[in-house]
């Protein structure tokens, strides 16, 4: 799935690492959801979400938005 | 049943058990090799040896599925996949030498190996770089 969090991961000039030591997860774990190879579960969504202050909306898209816009 | 405690608690938790009990294997194996000899010493100090070596090495094992459950998702889901990847091409190799062994194409192979190579064939599976997608 695609998402912003690479974005707003380097916005703040954060380090996968950094990242992963904020959410308690591996630095493979923040680089798989960053390239998308992985999705995370909900309870991972919404720590990333109250992280950044975004709706997982915001961090996420799972194409709906795209081909909603396209109807 | 353990609670999932985060990446960092896991991998210390794992690190706190799994050094103590190596390191209490070498000595185990050394001391066993040292003090008992296999043809002359009674039975059960060569059966107590042989368990004494093997304890921690269990012990291991439990620490891998404890941090298993204890990981974060992402690691859990590899670790699984390794597991089941490593164990995969251990029984594969199991049944193969077994056929191998009752059509008498080679000779018997110590039961003894197989441990250390599903350790290993896990541990490639492991390393194996890129998941793929995954739901």
């Amino acid at each position: 799935m695609k998402n912003i969090i690479r974005a707003l991961r380097t916005e703040r000039g954060w380090s996968q690492q950094e990242l992963a030591d904020k959410l308690d997860v591996s630095r493979q774990s923040v680089n798989a959801i960053e390239t998308g190879k992985y999705d995370p579960s909900l309870p991972l969504a919404f720590s990333l979400a109250r992280l950044f202050g975004r709706s997982i909306e915001e961090l996420f898209d799972d194409g709906t938005a795209v081909a909603e816009a396209a109807e | 049943m353990t609670q999932p405690k985060g990446f960092r608690t896991a991998s210390r938790r794992y690190l706190m058990v799994f050094w103590p009990l190596m390191a209490l294997y070498v000595i185990t194996l050394f001391a066993g090799v040292y003090f008992v000899d296999e043809d002359t010493s009674p039975l059960y100090l060569r059966a107590g040896l042989a368990v004494a070596v093997a304890l921690p090495l269990f012990g291991v094992l439990w620490a891998m599925l404890r941090q298993v459950r204890e990981t974060d998702e992402y690691t859990r889901l590899r670790q699984l996949q390794a597991l089941a990847e490593g164990g995969a091409i251990t029984t594969s190799a199991i049944f193969l030498i077994g056929f191998l062994e009752i059509f008498n194409v080679i000779s018997d192979v110590p039961l003894f190996l197989f441990g250390p190579f599903f350790f290993f064939a896990f541990g490639l599976a492991y390393c194996r770089r890129g998941l793929g997608k995954t739901v």
